[in-house]
């Protein structure tokens, strides 16, 4: 699960730093997105972030490929991330007003360091497991969306912010009403 | 009351604009448009453009019936049932890939990708040869109708269906504004799917005709200054056609601009401007240059729907027309899979496909920011659809008709395309789109007629070549293999 980097080598000890700093990043990010504090979390994002969740697909096992190349979930720079915060902003996002309550459960988290990307070592490659729970109203049941994640984390003077992010979601047939949130 | 005399009450109801609220959640109601309408009508499948080469194939469903879709060796379209002939096995487990030949997992079973039995185990051992099983003519059973237009893929699963074109009649015309931008035709991407607990009718009804909704829905999208059009007094001046079986919305374009002009103002490019100049005919670029409207959102009946905006889509203020093609369909009364393509014209520039799809990205599909809003009122509405309350209420569907039933306003005169249309706020396409459905719904329900498959008079030919074993190992899908 690394979409499309390669074989980043082995993690990084979970005593180093660099794991330590990476694991952080991600919970307090979570922290951010179940708060609502959208304007927050896009503080966290470098202004050449794309983020990334392609569709996956159900293929045989010797199709070589199960997501599709050319169609995405998400596929966003910051200009799309940036629009789509100001629109939750809004009194009219109807959709999340009453807002969902969600829970992102971030577990499996591995840290590499990898040249492949920066020569400098500025920047980690980041795999996590994400669960989310989403709750809407008082009625219905609650969706469930799972996905593995492949992150760029950068160091900047600011601290670690994310440059890219690729989604692996676990579904085929997404049974949540839309992506009104974020993953 | 029996259920045929209910239905013949909500049929009435239907007819004269007001609609009992609990057709939007009822299992008797959808078991009978299982039986009488999708038994019967034309439904859209798939892209040729999904299945380019040899063997490509896509799986894709009328409802609960999974159908293979494939490009055999000759390059022709096939779609067939994905049952196998013996134990009923879904033989084609995966929703795409390439493959020569699908292979039954159960007893291996294996069907050459035209969906002609190539081979099973055993044949003479098990069965005593061709005496005890004729293995030339065998075949999964195909699609009982099966038509391509502008490389649309559509079957029926009656095989006394109209013919395609007849059945799309005047719809055809705008059908085109959609996918035949060239001769090159549309490409289709994805289709992103997901599952809503909405009933399958709202949307359709909703893309058909509900320009009413926009301003309001899709406030949001106006606020963040996404897309420009949809506020309320914009969105009156467009027009509402009706034609065939199908219906739409379109915007007013600006006053005074000729052909080019307009399809500029919405983000095309000259190459491609020229491209539909020379494509569509004389009345299809009037309804552009002199009637001033330019599409977006159609349905064409029962469950096709189209859309076509152009958003901002970066801080420069570039604009992007996209077009998108969804399916809404069903899975229950109040379950709904949407399968939602982004389409291009497979002959337009790079840079415009890349624009295009960012703006499909941010506006519809699973994560759309027009998209977000439609689905939370449809979920509530087909929850609300389920109680008791909901069985005392007709809602009320009659905009653009006074206390007679006659219309408001008369018919928009300048209009280039066929059909009937009307300037302004009016559910004339929804009530449209419901006439159909009555229309269907009043039918007796669907005897399951026989399917023969012509082809089983070329049986000499196909013995002939059939089971060669290395080739049924060649490329066998593995998805159907396992």
């Amino acid at each position: 699960m690394t979409a499309g980097h390669g074989n980043p080598g082995r993690p990084l000890p979970y005593s180093d730093p660099a794991h330590q700093a990476a694991h952080q990043f991600l919970v307090e990010e979570a922290a951010l997105l179940d708060a609502a504090d959208y304007a927050g979390w896009l503080g966290l994002l470098c202004d050449d972030i794309r983020y990334l969740m392609p569709v996956r697909v159900t293929t045989a096992r010797g199709a070589g490929f199960d997501t599709l190349a050319d169609m995405a979930h998400f596929d966003e720079d910051l200009y799309a991330l940036r629009k789509r915060v100001q629109r939750l902003a809004t009194d009219h996002a109807w959709t999340e007003d009453p807002p969902s309550r969600t829970r992102h459960f971030v577990t499996n988290v591995r840290t590499f360091r990898s040249s492949a990307f920066r020569s400098d070592g500025a920047e980690f490659l980041v795999e996590s497991a994400v669960l989310l729970f989403r709750s809407r109203g008082d009625t219905r049941e609650a969706d469930l969306v799972s996905a593995g994640r492949t992150d760029v984390l950068r160091e900047t003077a600011a601290g670690l912010r994310l440059a890219r992010r690729e989604i692996l979601v676990d579904e085929a047939v997404l049974r949540t009403q839309n992506l009104a949130v974020f993953l | 009351m029996n259920f045929a005399d209910q239905l013949a009450g909500v049929l009435a109801d239907v007819r004269r604009g007001m609609i009992p609220a609990y057709v939007y959640s009822d299992p008797e109601i959808f078991a009978a448009e299982r039986d009488r309408l999708f038994a019967r009508s034309w439904v859209f499948l798939a892209h040729e453009s999904e299945i380019p080469d040899r063997g490509d194939y896509v799986v894709r469903r009328v409802l609960a019936d999974s159908f293979i879709v494939a490009r055999d060796e000759s390059g022709e379209v096939r779609v067939m049932f994905n049952m196998c002939l013996h134990r009923g096995m879904q033989v084609c487990r995966a929703e795409m890939g390439n493959a020569s030949h699908f292979r039954c997992p159960y007893h291996a079973w294996t069907y050459r990708n035209d969906g002609r039995l190539a081979g099973l185990p055993f044949h003479g051992e098990a069965y005593g040869g061709e005496d005890g099983f004729p293995r030339q003519n065998q075949s999964l059973l195909p699609a009982p109708s099966l038509a391509v237009h502008n490389g649309l893929i559509f079957i029926s699963l009656d095989p006394g269906a109209p013919p395609l074109l007849d059945y799309l009649g005047d719809f055809a015309f705008y059908l085109d504004f959609y996918t035949r931008q060239s001769p090159a035709g549309i490409e289709l991407r994805g289709p992103q799917r997901w599952r809503v607990k909405a009933n399958w009718k709202i949307g359709a009804e909703n893309f058909a005709g509900d320009s009413y909704h926009t301003p309001h829905t899709h406030a949001s999208v106006v606020d963040i200054g996404l897309f420009r059009e949809p506020k309320a007094s914009k969105r009156k001046e467009g027009a509402l056609y009706m034609a065939g079986p199908g219906a739409g919305t379109t915007y007013k374009l600006p006053p005074g601009g000729d052909f080019a002009a307009q399809l500029r103002y919405v983000g095309y490019p000259d190459v491609m401007i020229q491209a539909m100049a020379e494509t569509w005919s004389a009345e299809q670029r009037a309804l552009v240059e002199e009637s001033g409207f330019m599409v977006s959102a159609a349905t064409l009946f029962p469950n096709l729907s189209l859309v076509h905006n152009w958003p901002q889509i970066d801080e420069r203020g570039t604009v992007a027309p996209f077009i998108s093609l969804r399916q809404w369909q069903p899975v229950t009364a109040t379950e709904t899979e949407v399968l939602s393509w982004f389409a291009v014209d497979a002959a337009a520039p790079e840079e415009f496909k890349r624009n295009s799809y960012k703006a499909y990205l941010m506006c519809f599909g699973s994560s759309g920011m027009f998209e977000q809003d439609d689905v939370e009122n449809w979920v509530s509405i087909t929850e609300m659809a389920g109680g008791s309350m909901a069985r005392r209420l007709n809602l009320n569907s009659r905009m653009g008709l006074d206390s007679a039933g006659q219309p408001i306003k008369p018919p928009l005169a300048a209009f280039a395309g066929p059909g009937v249309a009307y300037q302004g706020f009016g559910e004339f396409n929804q009530r449209h789109w419901l006439r159909q459905w009555t229309d269907h719904l009043e039918r007796e329900p669907s005897a399951a007629a026989p399917v023969v498959d012509e082809r089983a008079v070329d049986e000499r030919a196909v013995d002939e070549r059939a089971v060669d074993e290395r080739a049924v190992d060649e490329r066998v899908d593995l998805g159907g293999a396992r």
